[in-house]
């Protein structure tokens, strides 16, 4: 790692964590004033984040686009720009940082355990399909999580309700129906860019392999979680699953996209995804 | 029985049984060495565990991906899709159809949950409201007394165009397949190629085409330059020069394509043209080794009587009395040569380019270092119509999933003696967030916006 980038990446990981930590005490404590000041702290742990990014950028000379380190980087800097996107679009949605900040921690936790040198752009990676697939495959993970964070809140929301003192820190999300759609609008629009992530890759593994599809175990999972969300689209729009099926399907698909990312290869060591050793 | 088999294999039901089926299978690839991806490692199994490999084996669990399970699975997906896009045409053909029977009352039609009044301007014509939702891109049938609009109406043509597009896929697929050749050829810098099927290394076997032929070729290769930076390959160029003396530039994402096929680059090498030197200074034998020493492996070759046994250091250092190589980059490459004569080590000592060795009053020359490359040769059709079914799919899921349908019906009438917007609409999807668009549609047509 870079100087600065070791100071910026554990500047965001501080930051994130109070950041949790803040969201986590106003639901737990019921005070949910808290959760504007503890967003404009996730917006300063992003811009740490940021920083980190761009100090990799000058030391490596290319982006941070391979292995678990960089996944983890760049990966939780996509979530972080769409959890803070949808909470500048609405204040209602500032709270969804609740489940994606601890995600974001955890990945972040996770990449600096692993091999966070610095080394040159493989030349496998020379390419500019490398910037089309590998940019909507983080899309689709921000898009993914956020469903997964609205799941959550869902969740969390519908039993407060239910109860006989309602929790006041879920007062400031959306309604439960809103939520619900919200679910279904961040799948949605995950599942277009995982799609067009997928299509990308089998073109560009064509030039770089020789072989559009080689069932390859990144591959591999990545059609099944693509194959999961795609049943999620359909047992919502067809079979009305909503609400509490709905919320529980995008939390536990996640787990999908998080094995595709990081668990694949913790098993596996023989991926062609590996493109260090290329 | 029959009809009501039909209308099991015509059910979203059966697709996702269908799909949790594949999942599992392709679960089962990813635990269990697969013979095609996994050649070594699942030789090494089949010798340590015969019995369970070959229990998988019957069941097919080795070659998951082809085995009959997962093609019997594939295909009644697509009989499944193929059922479920007949049966869905009528409907999507008769949503896409606007007629005068969709116009019904705003305040009883069913299946509107937007219900709403808006004053109108008094200065506003009802044309004025029907210009206004007509730039939001509705298109409007019947008048203010009573209309129908819809916006994005062939929203559902994009659901067939998105499944088609899997059938595209599968077409892509199979021609692929049937007309495919692999092969893995090694060349050497200098070497030509004119497409001889003898010259494609005979492991692993290359895959003869169903259909088709094997590619017709004729080049040479010019030269081979490898980059290193530290320890990461960082490209390679390897010129190419073809039969009209055009020359192709192949490195790691830009194979040679020519004739539908193409040379992807795979595996570097180093071909040193060794010459032994018998004790009276008379050439025995020369040639050039194509040796398989990168990255630390370690080959053979024979010059007469001996056998050397070949390790390669790239950027050479003899540093606490052991050969070294300081980095991966090719700044200083030399070979650490053992001599082996009837089974016992004779000799071993570093050459470099235009060194030697001796042993045995012979001598073992190094004269030149060219580079080898390894071409995994891929000649296939159907390439483009599976490139079409990606396309295809991708707009198809964009359409259908950002460009759904709403729909509104409505009129300009009195109500407590003022002149209003009756409405009610309706979107796909969503309802709690469309409603928040249908506020805003008809707070701004009523103002002539």
């Amino acid at each position: 790692m870079a100087y600065w980038e070791t100071i910026f990446y554990i500047a965001s990981m501080v930051i994130y964590a109070l950041a949790a930590g803040g969201f986590i005490y106003s639901f737990v404590f019921k005070n949910p004033r808290v959760v504007s000041k503890v967003t404009l702290l996730v917006a300063g742990g992003f811009l740490a984040h940021t920083g980190a990014i761009i100090a990799r950028f000058f030391a490596t000379g290319h982006l941070p686009w391979s292995g678990h380190y960089e996944y983890a980087l760049m990966g939780g800097w996509f979530i972080v720009v769409g959890t803070l996107f949808v909470g500048w679009q609405s204040k209602q949605l500032q709270g969804l940082a609740v489940g994606t900040v601890p995600l974001v921690l955890i990945m972040l936790g996770y990449g600096y355990m692993q091999n966070p040198a610095l080394t040159p752009m493989a030349a496998s990676l020379k390419t500019v399909w490398l910037y089309i697939h590998v940019y909507f495959a983080w899309i689709s993970f921000g898009a993914y999580s956020l469903a997964m964070a609205s799941g959550t809140v869902f969740l969390l929301k519908q039993k407060s309700d239910s109860s006989a003192t309602p929790n006041p820190a879920f007062e400031r999300f959306p309604s439960l129906s809103r939520l619900d759609e919200l679910i279904f609008r961040y799948v949605v629009f995950g599942f277009i860019t995982d799609t067009i992530m997928i299509s990308a890759g089998a073109i560009w593994a064509k030039d770089l392999w020789g072989s559009y599809w080689a069932w390859d175990p990144v591959e591999t999972w990545s059609l099944i979680s693509w194959l999961i969300y795609g049943i999620t689209i359909h047992l919502r729009v067809t079979f009305g699953w909503r609400e509490k099926r709905l919320a529980w399907l995008a939390v536990a698909a996640l787990s999908s996209v998080i094995i595709c990312f990081f668990g694949v290869n913790l098993v596996v060591n023989t991926s062609l995804h590996v493109f260090q050793v290329r | 029985m029959l009809k009501k088999m039909l209308k099991y294999l015509s059910s979203l039901r059966f697709t996702i049984v269908l799909i949790c089926l594949l999942g599992v299978m392709f679960i089962v690839g990813l635990w269990v060495p697969q013979q095609r991806l996994l050649k070594t490692v699942y030789l090494e199994w089949q010798k340590n565990t015969p019995n369970l490999v070959a229990f998988l084996d019957t069941f097919g669990l080795t070659n998951v991906y082809a085995s009959p399970v997962t093609i019997t699975i594939w295909a009644l997906f697509f009989l499944n899709l193929a059922l479920v896009l007949w049966q869905r045409w009528p409907v999507v053909k008769s949503r896409i159809t606007v007629t005068d029977a969709k116009i019904v009352d705003p305040v009883t039609a069913s299946g509107y949950p937007f219900r709403a009044c808006y004053p109108i301007l008094p200065e506003l014509s009802g044309d004025a409201v029907f210009a206004a939702l007509t730039k939001k891109g509705f298109t409007l049938r019947g008048t203010t007394e009573g209309f129908y609009g819809i916006k994005n109406r062939l929203a559902p043509l994009a659901f067939m165009l998105f499944h088609l597009s899997f059938f595209l896929v599968l077409l892509g697929g199979l021609v692929t397949v049937y007309t495919e050749f692999i092969g893995f050829i090694d060349l050497a810098q200098g070497e030509s190629f004119q497409g001889e099927l003898g010259r494609y290394n005979t492991l692993p076997i290359p895959k003869m085409p169903a259909v088709g032929s094997i590619p017709k070729v004729s080049f040479v290769v010019q030269s081979i330059e490898p980059k290193v930076t530290r320890n990461t390959v960082t490209g390679i160029d390897v010129k190419l020069t073809d039969a009209s003396g055009s020359t192709h530039l192949v490195g790691i994402n830009t194979p040679y394509n020519t004739d539908n096929s193409s040379f992807v680059f795979k595996h570097l090498g180093v071909a040193p043209l060794f010459v032994l030197i018998d004790p009276s200074g008379k050439e025995v034998q020369g040639a050039y080794f194509k040796l398989d020493v990168v990255k630390g492996r370690q080959d053979t070759f024979r010059l007469g009587d001996f056998l050397f046994t070949a390790n390669f250091f790239p950027d050479y250092e003899f540093k606490d009395g052991a050969h070294t190589s300081k980095s991966m980059e090719f700044a200083n490459p030399v070979f650490l040569i053992t001599v082996e004569l009837n089974g016992k080590a004779i000799a071993e000592a570093p050459i470099a380019r235009n060194g030697s060795m001796a042993f045995n009053g012979f001598h073992l020359e190094m004269r030149d270092m060219p580079f080898w490359v390894r071409f995994y040769v891929d000649k296939q059709r159907g390439l483009s119509i599976l490139y079409a079914g990606f396309a295809l799919a991708t707009i198809g899921v964009i359409w259908r999933l950002l460009f759904y349908r709403r729909e509104i019906v409505g009129s300009v009438r009195e109500v407590d003696g003022v002149r209003c917007l009756v409405v009610a609409g309706r979107s796909e999807y969503y309802k709690s967030l469309a409603e928040d668009e249908f506020v805003r549609l008809f707070e701004t047509a009523v103002i002539g916006k």
